[in-house]
């Protein structure tokens, strides 16, 4: 009985091993087609299109990238932008949080339930009264549009406080008598005991900001102040003929993030299957 | 604890940067819906509910508001099929660096900037004669489609492209949601002779529920709003309006066209369709759920 079960779940392991060795091959094959096609020069790219590989290993692509666009502007601004956002948002969630859970004051409920509605806000739809009132503010075309909107999130308080409300209320005494200050007590308990929903916050507020294509795209108007993803489309639209330096582009663009995602993949993975959002 | 100084410095600020930001720009849409506004002119007047009467005699609106359920409702439920297909697979394996492997690599799309894989979908794989896509139906013997170019085709790419760039999420939430499932249930069911078919549509399918419609209605209300791969990924919304959707619609009404009052109308029907989808979910999330 036991030697017959093993064989089956030998012959299910390697049946669902193949399935996903071809699926990961499917799913990998447009980062080895973007990077082969990078180093090879848009010539090869039209001359040869079936060969896997460069027969003339070229950095040209990435040369044009880094010498006729102003690439480490625009990943200043990106990771400017990103940092920003992302720091002020750990903050406010967690502070914002931490009333939310630990103290009693009237509009409590309600605020609490204003939160929970504005996480539901669809950004598709909000297009337009964002584009006004940015532009009623006088920040069209700058990148303040994108730092100031973005200092408080419904979701993240939203996270924050579950995980404050599951932190044991002793703690709190303890500090109580001690006549510990409220900062001092946000900094010193709060911040620690809800470490792992920060850890997921700050992945999750990092890639929507880092990535987001379509704020930038309605804000900004000038090259020199374009976020990564808003250039990557600008210039291949710029270059519409060199297919080698667009990939290279989206190679600079998207080696990196890729790197970062792996080292630190299990984090990444826990903190998005803890918060379930996208 | 009741430190009321406190309290306020903390929520004053917060709950007037939600109002400045979130809940002005929802009333401004509202009220421009009603109106004819152009940001260019000075001559914007009220127009009542025309806006909204005229969406129903717009081609161009009725073909966008199609292709979005089209989308939509193709790419989630393939996107969910192949998620479960993919966590269940990964499940059978009980080496965590196998696991965490697959995992990995399926979920590498989902970090990557949606405007640069796009560009790459556009100008390396869906391309008739140097894309990778018909590189390889041709060494199969296969004929070559015309990805981008065929109306009847546009839909189809759209739909492959963002399976390959969200499907990872999913993969991740079942994943986690099998693995939070006890062991001891599932050697119970070995005892008595089950098959991996009855485990799964006895144990791992109902088990799994909770989560499951949460996944469903969180990939549909992301699906709803997708924006960049119709802007970057196809050009001009591709031949014959054949790549329309609503979200896409709103901005080229409103920053093409210029035409605000019209746009904020299309971007109610969008706004009403989301919000129906979260209060199914709140309504959901309220029921209790337990092994």
């Amino acid at each position: 009985m036991r030697i017959l079960k093993d064989k089956k779940n030998r012959k299910l392991r390697i049946f669902s091993f193949i399935v996903l060795s071809v699926l990961a091959v499917v799913f990998l094959a447009p980062y080895f087609w973007m990077l082969s096609n990078s180093f090879k020069s848009t010539k090869e790219i039209l001359l040869h299109p079936t060969n896997m590989l460069p027969i003339e290993f070229t950095l040209s692509g990435y040369e044009k990238v880094l010498t006729e666009s102003p690439f480490f502007t625009w990943l200043g601004n990106s990771l400017f932008i990103t940092v920003i956002d992302t720091v002020v948002v750990l903050f406010t969630s967690s502070i914002v949080g931490f009333v939310l859970s630990k103290y009693r004051f009237r509009l409590k409920k309600i605020l609490f339930y204003v939160i929970l509605i504005t996480m539901m806000m669809p950004t598709a739809a909000m297009m337009i009264p964002n584009f006004l009132l940015i532009s009623g503010l006088g920040w069209y075309d700058n990148i303040i549009s994108l730092i100031i909107p973005m200092f408080v999130s419904a979701f993240g308080i939203f996270l924050c406080k579950q995980f404050i409300d599951d932190l044991p209320s002793e703690l709190f005494e303890c500090a109580m008598l001690d006549n510990a200050s409220d900062f001092i007590i946000y900094w010193k308990i709060v911040l620690p005991g809800i470490r792992p929903a920060l850890g997921s916050l700050t992945i999750f507020t990092f890639l929507t900001v880092w990535n987001d294509y379509q704020t930038p795209l309605i804000y900004l108007n000038s090259t020199k102040n374009m976020t990564l993803p808003l250039a990557m489309s600008f210039f291949s639209t710029q270059h519409l003929n060199d297919l080698s330096a667009t990939m290279a582009a989206a190679s600079l663009i998207m080696i990196p993030a890729s790197i970062v995602f792996i080292i630190f993949q299990k984090q990444f993975i826990k903190g998005i299957a803890m918060t379930g959002m996208k | 604890m009741k430190n009321k100084k406190f309290i306020w410095a903390v929520m004053l600020p917060s709950m007037l940067h939600m109002c400045i930001f979130i809940i002005a720009p929802i009333i401004i849409g509202l009220v421009i819906s009603f109106f004819h506004y152009n940001p260019l002119s000075s001559d914007n007047y009220f127009v009542g509910l025309d806006n909204f009467t005229a969406l129903l005699e717009d081609d161009e609106f009725l073909i966008a508001l199609k292709n979005t359920f089209v989308f939509v409702f193709v790419t989630v439920f393939l996107n969910i099929v192949t998620a479960l297909l993919i966590a269940q697979c990964i499940s059978w394996f009980k080496s965590n660096k196998v696991r965490s492997l697959f995992r990995m690599i399926f979920f590498l799309p989902c970090i990557a900037s949606q405007a640069a894989t796009a560009v790459v979908f556009s100008r390396s794989i869906f391309p008739t004669t140097t894309g990778f896509l018909n590189v390889i139906l041709n060494a199969v013997g296969l004929p070559s489609v015309n990805w981008l170019g065929d109306p009847k085709v546009v839909m189809i790419s759209l739909i492959i492209y963002s399976i390959w760039m969200d499907v990872g999420y999913n993969i991740i939430l079942f994943s986690a949601g099998i693995d939070g499932i006890p062991t001891y249930v599932y050697e119970a069911a070995d005892l008595d002779g089950a098959n991996e078919w009855v485990k799964f549509r006895k144990i791992t399918w109902p088990l799994l529920g909770r989560s499951f419609q949460f996944v469903i209605v969180q990939t549909l209300i992301s699906h709803f709003q997708m924006f960049t791969q119709f802007a970057v990924l196809i050009l001009k919304d591709g031949p014959k309006n054949s790549g329309l959707v609503l979200s896409r619609y709103i901005y080229k009404t409103a920053f093409e066209y210029k035409d605000m009052g019209y746009a904020s109308a299309i971007s109610l029907v969008l706004f009403v369709i989301i919000m129906i989808l979260s209060l199914i979910e709140q309504k959901r999330s309220q029921v209790d759920w337990e092994y």
